[in-house]
This record gives structure tokens, C-alpha cells and sequence, in this order.
């Protein structure tokens, strides 16, 4: 009796089950995610065949480590998804793909010119262009984004505005195609903010201005913009795909007709997954040893000198033992960059002797010139001056977040200690903490003397590279007042007041002399210890291949500006 | 419908039709028992959350600083810790925590665009119900053929190596064992996919319905993409399932052998029974007994489990969520996952001890 519930129950549950999944819900998908069966395919940009395969039907397929945060212009700060607007959208000027320091016009037909006082930049959009989905780009619609949304609504926590408030006072539109940006002060480094992600034209179907302004990080898809591809569909964590824009008018124009970006959770999965020809690229972020394993394969393994440096924060407020000069010296003295980079990232990474890494605008090897690399004679001298000796140590602890920068930080931490603990004055005590605590502990300045921490920059211009340290507290070592901007010694005013300068002058020769300048004193007062800068590494199959018509064809024309565009690259 | 709402009838329904069986045609202590038993899975589950809730708080760190970085300023951080309610007295969000719960609407996320968690769930429970559904059937097939294949050739040589097997295995960790059978079946030899849960081109054009892709390929019709799906199901179930299988074998080798030493078995030998209906009938049914009640203490740990399949498989289910949302100190998100997990092992927990007592004559309440 009991057998013959049990099957009835079952059968019940099964019937259940299946009304439940019936065919009829369909239509009830999640939202957000937008996993949705294409009901429209829009025309792919070309019809051309490259090799057998029409362009429409080639697929090319991305991993990636990276995840989506935001797809809203005016929020996005993550490098992942600045690279997806920058496949949707266009900036009014764009960076050359391949390059890592041209820019060209890309939305607007010429550069803009500042007016005499460098208050105001105007420019020019291309007549007759229009969103993916046929809504005009027009100076008016353009100037309404970034007066109601980039720079007003940070109320909702975005961090774009961080990139607008400080710079631009208000944009008007003088016509249907010219816009005129009032200007916060003169700023040299205008244009290269303006090839930035939060002044890509956003579409305003779906990021509306206005009284309805708000932030849309995960719009419905499609989403369309004005670049060469839009979102078909994405879901988080999974996979995003991309079509070309039918309504694309610039110059990089798709050779495939699909984009598939597929997430990994970690490096380990992609790297298996390009060996065994699941994807067609592993870009971003893949440590040593699996660079070093896929190396010996018979893929690609091509290094593009990138933007993200590493660094120690060296905490100058008063009862650090950072605050003392001599200690920060002798830390700048003892380290031994290229020793870092052999032993524990296999030459993949290279030795930061500036703030501003090399190829920036007035970079120098300041730290080489000044405290030598290593120079632990000197180092015991500087500890000395300050009563350091083998009897009387230095006790230092060194923060760092052993998850958050990839597993290899730990190693790279334990070799620091050894470099520092070689000059017999110094025992180093590592700490290790988990990163959300970490940052805003770092940032704080009241835990840690040295702690380490990176940075990715925002705009190309060694401003980006020095001013984050210097300003407000300067994200810990507290060589600024947090809330005045005032130095805490004279050179670190005088720092202030340079940087100041070079940010307001137009005349790029003249801010490569005062960046000259700054980096002399930076090191000086040893504001923080650069590291490393690490390059990208973008692993690929035989059948990839780069645009001819850019400049870095064995990178899949991926510049010096990290920026990946996906329509640069074709696929068998 | 949506998906969290679909997986739950998926998971809830055999429940419920045992629960309407019971309530229709059990004795009314086993009523009684069912009863209290639900109305103790309500402040367990509330418990667990609070604690959660708590803890979470204590700790260090914070959503806002952690998702913005170094790179937000102090009046964006002050203004999104007010939007999301974390300037609030504590008791104040912990009420409207309870809320959420209670509608089963979550909320929203505190980081990563703050989308309705609900969403967020929707997308990734499936994922995992769809990674654990068979691997607990793979460890339980395992360890019911093995371990009374074990019992019935006791001292043998087949036994030893079963045993063996069974230590072994479930010494193993999950990720190392994940690493061979990516490295072997998927770089190697080429025969079964690394990671994800559906190739990447086949799925961009499946829709989700149910999120759970074998039964959205089913219901599409889409028989390439059910292809796909069971193919990218095959490492991580062997992964978390035979992992999981040491213990069944074990459980299951010693209560055979038990049972099967008892007076009964011997009875019924004695009398001429089958020794076929007299093994997998009389022995093993009795030797099930615990091993069922072991499914619903497992079921823990099969979740545990899943969050490193997860992460070696790139499979986007609730363990790499909660890894992420435990990393961001996004409060609402873990909250809400751990209550889910709750909910879930409540759910069969209940739904074997109901078992339980139908299999078991001899259990009262």
C-alpha cells in the first residue's frame, strides 16, 4: 500500500514539475541578465568572406578572469567593463588601436580646440550619427549625459564622476553637432579624459537624462551604442555576446560576426580552456607560471607593456616609523627590483624605478639615479642616522592583500622581506590581510607604515600616476592633509603646487619638465616605493590574428592603453 | 515564472506530495512529527540568518570601501553607505532584513549594481542545483553498488580495494582531483570540456527559462545544446560525486554486513527465500536506512563541495556567488545566500526524515 503512494506521490510530483517548466513560461526570463533568444539579428557591418568562412558566421571567442561591474558610462570604473564600452561605444576621440599614446578623432570629426584661456574645449561630432538602434547622437543629447548624468550622480555611488566633476563645469551644445565643454581650469590633459569611458556617448533609450537620470549598471539587453558592436545578450558571471552595429560609421569594422566573451573563475580554468581550444583568447589575467606553461605550447604568447603598477604605500603621519626620512630612504635603497622580477614573476613583470611608469610623458628612473638598486651599504647608513643598527632593529611590518593582486603577491612579499632584512637593521614583520579590510585600512592611514597596493590609471598621463598619492591624504600615505590638500613638510607643498602647475599647462614639453621636477622630489621624500609594472599578456590559437590596418598585429592590435577592440582581430 | 520560483517547485514538489501523503493518509503521530518538525525549521533557518546577519557586521571591512577601492571619494562613500541603508541603526536593518526574508524578495545587492538579489539568486541557485542533482545521485549510485558489492565479498581482494578506494577518494581534495580530469579529459585528450556549463556559441541562443540548462535545452527542443550541457556536466559531477562516494561506500559496506549478520536474514535463508530477494530485499533495504539519513547530513557538505567545483569549473553557481560576496562584504547578498542554503538543507532534511520514517516501520514519534 505504501509502495503504491509512493509511486503515486511521485508521479504527481513529476506532473507537477513538468506544468511548472511547461513551454508556456518561456517568455518569463530573468530580466537583468537578458539571456534572451535573439528575436532580431541585425545586419553584420560587412558581408565580405576573409578565408572560407563568411565574416557573419565567425565566431570569436574571449576569456577572460575579469567580470562586468557596470555598464553604465557614467559609473564604470573596472577595466573589464571600459573595454566593453569601448567596443559598443565611441568616444568623441579614441585612442588608435594598437597604440598606446595617439589619439585620433573618433565620434568627432577633428580634435576640438581650447579657447585662449584653456576654459573652454570645443568639438565637433560627425554629422547624421546614430545609436545601434537608429536614436540620433546629437550635441544636445550628448551634453544633457554629461551635465545630468556623469556629472550629478554620484548620489547614487558612481565613481565616473570622479573623472568629470573635477575637470568639466558644464557641456553646452552650440548646434547639432558642435558641443563646447566649460572647462574647471586649464587642464593638459583634457583630451586624453575625454578618450576616457564615461564621455562615450551613452545611448538615452536606455540611460536616460534628465529627471529620470539615474544609474543603469546592468541595462536590459540589447544594448546599443555608437561603436562597432553592441551587446546581444549577457549573463553575469557566465558570458556576454556581441554583434556588429549595423549603424557603426567609424573605422574599425568587425571581421567576425560574433564576439562571445566567456568568464573564468580563476587563471588556471582559462589557460586549460585556450589549450584546448575552448576559447580563442585568454586575455587578462594570467600569472607566471601558467604564462610560462602556455609558452611551451604551441600557442601565442604576446606581452603588451601595460599600465598597472605596484607599489609600496609608505604612511608619513607622525608615530609611523614611515614618518622618519631615513627609514623611507633606506627602504628606497634596499630594493632590489630586478630580483623581484627574476625570482618570483619569471622576468614577466619589469623594475619601477618612477611613479610614472616608462613610455609617459617625463618619465625618468628616478629611483635608480637617487638610491641605486640595491644600495645596502648606503641603506645601513640612512638606518644608522636614525639609531638603527643590527642591535637595535628596525621592527617593520609590511601589509599586504595575499588574494586581491593574484597568489604570486605572497611570494613576492617574502623576497621584499629578505631584501629588507639584508641590511641587518631591519626585521620585517609581513601581514597579511584579507582585502576588504585591507583597503580602506590602507587608505585610512592610521594601521599600516608600508602596505602595498596597485594602480591601474584612469587617463594616460603621469598626473594619474602622481596626483592620487599626493592629494587629500593621498590614499595613505598621508603626506597631504586629507581634508586641506596642505603638505606636511615643504616639499611635499612644493610637490602640491608643481603638480598644480603641470596639470593646468597646455604646453606638453613644459609639464615634462616639471614632472621631471616632481619625480626628483617624490623620490626624495620617497612618497611611495614603486615596484613593478606589469605588462598584459594576451595568449591566443593559430587563426587569430590582428587588423593590418593597426599598428600591433602579433598583440591583436591591444596598445599600450590596454584597450582590447575586438573588431581589430579576425578568426579563421 | 521566475527561475528561483521554478527551482524551488522543482526541488519542493516530491516534498509536498509526501507531505500531502502523509497528512492524508499517515497516523496522526507521524503527523504531529512532520509538523513540529516544519515549525522547527523556521527559527533554525532564522537563527542561522541571524547569526549571518551579525557576524557579518563584526567584521572588519565594508561593502562600500571594498567595491569602490581606492578610487572613490569620501562623499561618494558617505552617500552610497547611506543609500544602502548602512548608516541605519543596526536594529533598524536587521528588521528590514527579516522582512526580506519573510517575502522572499532579498532586497537588493549592496555591491555590483545593486540589482534585486532575488535576480542574482535566480541566475546562480539553479546552477548549483543542476551541479549537485547528479553528483549526488553519482555518489550515492557508487556507494549503494560498491559498497554492498564490498559487503557481499567480504575479505576479498575486491573489498580490500574498495575500501581502499573509498579512504582514498574521500581524502582527495576536490580541486586537485578537478585540476587531473580537466588536465587529462580536456586539455589532454580533448574529449570533454574544461569549465562552463554550455558551449559558448550553442549557448547565446538557448533561452532560460528555468536556468537550469539541461531542462531549458529539453524545453527548447534544443538537443545540440542538451549535448552540450551534459557533456559540460560530466567532469565537475564525477569531481563532487566521487568525492562524495567514499563515505556512501563505506556506510553502506558496514550496515550490509550488519544486517545481514542479523537473525532474520538467517530466518529467512532458513526459510528457503531467494538469496537475491534475501540480499538487495531484506538486507540492503534495512541497510539503507542510515545511509539515507546520511543524504540529508551530506547534502552540507555537498554544498561546501560545490563552491571549490565551482571555482575549478568556472561554473557560475552559488559557491563562486558566495565566495565573491563574502569577499565584497556584500551583507544583503550573503545573508540572502546563506538563508537560501538553509532553506535548502531544511527542505531535505524534512524531506528525509519523512522518507525515513516511511521506509522504517519500527520509527515512532
Amino acid at each position: 500500500m505504501i509502495r503504491k503512494a509512493q509511486l503515486i506521490g511521485v508521479v504527481a510530483a513529476l506532473a507537477l514539475v513538468a506544468a511548472a517548466c511547461s513551454p508556456a513560461t518561456t517568455t518569463s526570463s530573468s530580466t537583468t541578465t537578458a539571456a534572451t533568444t535573439p528575436t532580431t539579428q541585425a545586419p553584420v557591418a560587412t558581408t565580405t568572406t576573409e578565408g572560407t568562412t563568411p565574416i557573419e558566421d565567425k565566431v570569436l571567442i574571449i576569456g577572460t578572469t575579469d567580470a562586468i561591474s557596470s555598464l553604465d558610462g557614467s559609473d564604470a570604473y573596472a577595466v573589464h567593463d571600459w573595454e566593453l564600452l569601448k567596443n559598443i561605444g565611441e568616444g568623441l576621440l579614441v585612442w588608435e588601436p594598437g597604440s598606446g599614446d595617439k589619439l585620433k578623432p573618433g565620434a568627432a570629426q577633428d580634435f576640438g580646440t581650447f579657447s585662449d584661456d584653456g576654459l573652454s574645449y570645443t568639438i565637433k561630432l560627425k554629422p547624421g550619427l546614430v545609436f545601434g538602434d537608429g536614436t540620433p547622437l546629437t550635441a544636445q543629447a550628448y551634453a544633457d549625459q554629461i551635465n545630468e548624468r556623469l556629472l550629478v550622480l554620484e548620489g547614487s555611488g558612481g565613481v565616473g564622476p570622479a573623472l568629470g566633476q573635477p575637470y568639466v563645469a558644464s557641456v553646452e551644445a552650440l548646434d547639432d553637432v558642435t558641443v563646447k565643454f566649460n572647462l574647471t581650469g586649464t587642464w593638459g590633459f583634457f583630451e586624453q579624459l575625454l578618450a576616457g569611458a564615461p564621455y562615450i556617448p551613452l545611448n538615452p533609450t536606455q540611460f536616460p537624462a534628465g529627471s529620470s537620470a539615474a544609474l543603469v549598471e546592468f541595462p536590459d539587453a540589447p544594448i546599443y551604442g555608437n561603436g562597432p558592436f553592441y551587446i546581444d545578450s549577457y549573463v553575469l558571471g557566465e558570458q556576454t555576446v556581441l554583434k556588429p552595429n549595423p549603424n557603426y560609421q567609424g573605422d574599425r569594422v568587425p571581421h567576425v560576426g560574433t564576439v562571445i566573451i566567456r568568464y573564468f573563475g580563476n587563471p588556471q580554468a582559462m589557460a586549460e580552456a585556450v589549450q584546448a581550444g575552448e576559447i580563442d583568447v585568454a586575455w587578462r589575467i594570467l600569472g607566471p607560471e601558467l604564462l610560462a606553461q602556455l609558452e611551451g605550447s604551441d600557442l601565442h604568447v604576446e606581452t603588451i607593456s601595460g599600465g598597472a603598477i605596484r607599489y609600496l604605500i609608505l604612511n608619513h603621519a607622525a608615530g609611523f616609523v614611515t614618518a622618519d626620512p631615513n627609514v623611507n630612504k633606506a627602504l628606497a635603497s634596499l630594493i632590489d627590483r630586478d630580483d623581484l622580477s627574476d625570482r618570483v614573476f619569471g622576468g614577466f613583470v619589469e623594475p619601477l624605478y618612477s611613479p610614472v611608469p616608462p613610455g609617459f610623458l617625463g618619465a625618468t628612473d628616478v629611483f635608480d639615479d637617487v638610491y641605486g638598486s640595491p644600495n645596502v651599504d648606503a641603506a645601513k647608513a640612512f638606518l644608522a642616522a636614525s639609531g638603527y643598527t643590527a642591535d637595535n632593529p628596525l621592527q617593520l611590518q609590511v601589509a599586504y592583500p595575499p588574494e586581491h593582486y593574484g597568489g604570486t603577491v605572497a611570494d613576492a612579499m617574502q623576497v621584499l622581506k629578505e631584501q629588507f632584512e639584508a641590511s641587518g637593521a631591519i626585521q620585517v614583520e609581513l601581514v597579511a590581510q584579507e582585502w576588504s579590510t585591507y583597503i580602506g585600512a590602507v587608505i585610512g592611514g592610521a594601521d599600516y607604515s608600508v602596505s602595498l597596493l596597485g594602480w591601474f590609471y584612469d587617463y594616460p598621463d603621469p598626473d594619474n600616476y602622481i596626483s592620487p598619492f599626493v592629494s587629500n591624504g593621498g590614499l595613505g600615505t598621508m603626506i597631504t592633509d586629507p581634508d586641506t590638500n596642505a603638505g606636511i613638510n615643504a616639499t611635499a607643498q612644493e610637490i602640491v603646487d608643481l603638480m598644480a602647475e603641470a596639470a593646468s599647462s597646455g604646453d606638453q614639453t613644459e609639464r615634462a619638465a616639471l614632472y621631471d621636477e616632481i619625480q626628483k622630489l617624490y623620490a626624495d621624500l620617497v612618497v611611495t616605493l614603486p615596484m613593478w609594472f606589469e605588462a598584459e599578456h594576451v595568449v591566443y590559437r593559430d587563426g587569430v590574428s590582428g587588423d593590418a590596418a593597426f599598428g600591433s598585429l602579433d598583440q591583436l592590435n591591444i596598445g599600450g592603453t590596454i584597450e582590447f577592440n575586438y573588431a581589430t582581430v579576425s578568426v579563421d | 515564472m521566475h527561475p528561483l520560483t521554478i527551482t524551488f517547485l522543482i526541488l519542493g514538489v516530491p516534498a509536498l506530495a509526501a507531505l500531502v501523503y502523509i497528512y492524508a493518509r499517515g497516523s496522526s503521530a507521524l503527523r504531529r512529527y512532520v509538523t513540529t518538525r516544519i515549525l522547527l525549521t523556521l527559527p533554525m533557518i532564522l537563527i542561522l540568518a541571524s547569526v549571518v546577519f551579525f557576524v557579518l557586521r563584526v567584521l572588519p571591512g565594508d561593502p562600500v570601501t571594498s567595491s569602490l577601492g581606492p578610487k572613490g571619494s569620501p562623499e561618494v562613500k558617505e552617500q552610497l553607505r547611506e543609500n544602502l541603508g548602512l548608516n541605519d541603526p543596526i536594529l533598524v536593518q536587521y528588521v528590514r532584513f527579516l522582512g526580506d526574508i519573510v517575502t522572499l524578495d532579498f532586497g537588493n545587492a549592496m555591491t555590483s549594481g545593486q540589482r534585486p538579489i532575488a535576480d542574482e539568486l535566480g541566475e546562480r541557485f539553479p546552477a548549483t542545483i543542476e551541479l549537485i542533482v547528479p553528483s549526488a545521485i553519482l555518489a550515492l549510485s557508487i556507494g549503494l553498488l560498491f559498497g554492498t558489492a564490498a559487503a557481499l565479498r567480504r575479505k576479498r581482494a575486491s573489498d580490500y580495494s574498495m575500501r581502499l578506494y573509498s579512504v582514498v577518494i574521500y581524502a582527495m581534495p576536490v580541486f586537485w582531483l578537478g585540476l587531473i580530469f580537466q588536465l587529462i579529459f580536456g586539455v589532454r585528450l580533448g574529449w570533454l570540456p574544461t569549465g562552463g556549463r554550455i558551449d559558448a556559441v550553442i549557448g547565446s541562443g538557448l533561452p532560460r527559462v528555468t536556468n537550469i540548462l539541461t531542462i531549458d535545452s529539453i524545453l527548447a527542443g534544443d538537443w545540440q545544446a542538451f549535448g552540450s550541457t551534459m557533456s559540460h556536466l560530466v567532469l565537475p559531477t564525477l569531481t563532487l560525486g566521487l568525492i562524495l562516494s567514499g563515505v556512501f561506500l563505506r556506510l553502506t559496506r558496514i550496515n550490509v554486513i550488519e544486517v545481514s549478520q542479523e537473525d532474520y536474514i538467517a530466518a529467512a535463508r532458513a526459510r528457503g527465500i531467494k538469496e537475491f530477494v534475501v540480499r538487495y530485499k531484506h538486507s540492503l533495504k534495512n541497510a539503507m536506512i542510515p545511509v539515507i539519513t546520511l543524504i540529508g547530513l551530506q547534502v552540507a557538505i555537498l554544498l561546501g563541495g560545490a563552491v571549490l567545483t565551482e571555482t575549478v569549473f568556472s561554473w557560475p553557481g552559488m559557491g563562486r556567488y558566495l565566495v565573491d560576496r563574502i569577499s565584497s562584504r556584500d551583507f544583503t547578498a550573503v545573508q540572502s545566500s546563506v538563508a537560501m542554503f538553509a532553506m535548502f538543507v531544511a527542505l531535505i532534511s524534512l524531506a528525509v526524515d519523512i522518507l525515513y520514517s516511511l521506509l522504517d516501520p519500527r520509527v515512532k514519534y
